[in-house]
């Protein structure tokens, strides 16, 4: 079953027949966790960097914020079986506008604040499709971990 | 006649916008205009009075208590709600088709003109600015140009995607090298046509650079500009175009924008953008 996760959302599945899947990552971040001995995997697409702009926001939604969004993944990971030394971690989005004078700086601040949070819990990220300017798919497929990158009408295995 | 001639001429034989969206724009320029006329006009499009009912019970268009009538909505939220509520009843089934030019998936284009229409309406809140009257418009509109050329005129978007990324320059002047003309110009056009308000008209045209906007107050267009930007932020930008768009600094000074704004501004969006959208689904 293709599962969408929505924009601040995030789905984790054991049914190695489900397929993950989010659109439009543009300065968004997206995450693919996956654990290929507990079988269980989860993808996320956060929207900003930090929950300190609105703790509300982030109580209700803390997916929305890749600082609270993440460690959420994360701990639903592990509460589904899996183990953090064996997370794989792929990343994609953090785009940015053209000449993004500081403004627009979010697609890099998600990534900075990401790699840290992953760097908290010791997962190393395996692969990423990150920056430029272009908008991007992303897939995960429960039953191996595969995770695609669909950007400008071409699809690539990250 | 020039490519560009050729696709403005084209406008013309593309759809018109339902009749009960035609009377309520004569019903904006007519002082006269009554409740009784606006509650008639929308009477007589029964899709409209559905979608006026649900828009007017969110929580976003709402005010609070329920609303189940018309007469009760226009007395309730005002002609100029009603009129925003119109003219999103009428671009919804446009703006809900695929747009295969752009990689668009369905209700790709009416999530980004919702999400615009939202930003340009929040972000002077946040800047405790007053909301121009045709701002919401103008938001939800920017982008119409995009359904005449990718997919009335099915253009092949791909000479433009390959200039855009390889030059590093902003998609809509990549769309003017290739075709001669922009999404924004031919959206322009196609408001003209309909008979929108100069204002909306001026500020689509001119949404990518605001500064050749032709008048002196560019309130609406610099908001029409970063309210665009800030829906790209929220996720609806599509794969063909993505982020590659420049950001007008001047937009940012005259509105005086910090960085911390858009960000909050992006999180309004998002809390009411699912419900405007599901309510067309």
């Amino acid at each position: 079953m293709q599962l969408t996760v929505g924009i601040s959302e995030m789905k984790v599945s054991t049914d190695p027949k489900d397929t993950l899947i989010t659109y439009s990552l543009g300065s968004c971040i997206g995450v693919a966790l996956f654990d290929p001995d507990a079988g269980v995997g989860g993808l996320i697409h956060c929207m900003l960097p930090l929950s300190r702009l609105d703790p509300d926001k982030a109580k209700k939604n803390p997916q929305m914020f890749t600082d609270t969004g993440v460690p959420a993944l994360i701990q639903t990971l592990l509460d589904r079986g899996g183990t953090r030394k064996r997370m794989i971690a792929k990343v994609a989005g953090a785009a940015s506008p053209l000449n993004d004078n500081g403004m627009f700086k979010i697609g890099e601040r998600n990534y900075v604040v990401l790699r840290k949070v992953l760097w908290k819990n010791e997962i190393l990220i395996a692969a990423e499709d990150v920056g430029g300017t272009v908008a991007r798919t992303m897939t995960l497929h429960i039953q191996n971990g595969k995770t695609t990158i669909r950007s400008g009408g071409k699809e690539n295995e990250l | 006649m020039s490519q560009r001639e050729e696709i403005l001429a084209r406008v013309s034989t593309i759809s018109s916008l339902p009749t009960s969206a035609t009377q309520m724009l004569a019903l904006a320029n007519n002082p006269d205009a009554q409740i009784d006329d606006v509650q008639r006009t929308v009477e007589y499009d029964p899709g409209l009075v559905t979608n006026l009912l649900r828009l007017a019970n969110s929580a976003y268009f709402g005010t609070g208590g329920a609303i189940n009538s018309v007469r009760e909505a226009v007395v309730r939220l005002g002609f100029k709600r009603v009129f925003q509520i119109a003219m999103t009843s009428a671009v919804a089934p446009i703006a809900q088709k695929e747009i295969r030019g752009y990689d668009l998936p369905r209700n790709g284009l009416l999530r980004h003109s919702a999400a615009t229409a939202l930003a340009v309406e929040y972000l002077p809140k946040r800047l405790s600015m007053r909301v121009p009257d045709a701002t919401y418009t103008a938001g939800l509109l920017h982008d119409l140009g995009k359904i005449v050329l990718g997919t009335y005129l099915e253009i092949n978007s791909a000479p433009i995607v390959i200039k855009a990324y390889r030059e590093s320059i902003s998609f809509e002047i990549a769309e003017q090298m290739v075709l001669g003309t922009d999404h924004a110009e031919v959206g322009a056009a196609l408001l003209e046509y309909w008979k929108l308000p100069q204002v909306v008209i001026d500020s689509v045209r001119w949404h990518h650079n605001p500064n050749k906007y032709p008048h002196e107050d560019k309130t609406v267009v610099d908001l029409v500009h970063l309210g665009e930007h800030v829906a790209r932020i929220c996720g609806t930008s599509s794969s063909t175009d993505g982020m590659n768009y420049s950001v007008c600094v001047e937009s940012l000074d005259r509105l005086g924008v910090v960085p911390d704004v858009l960000e909050l501004v992006a999180a309004d969006v998002l809390g009411s953008l699912e419900e405007i959208c599901s309510i067309f689904n």
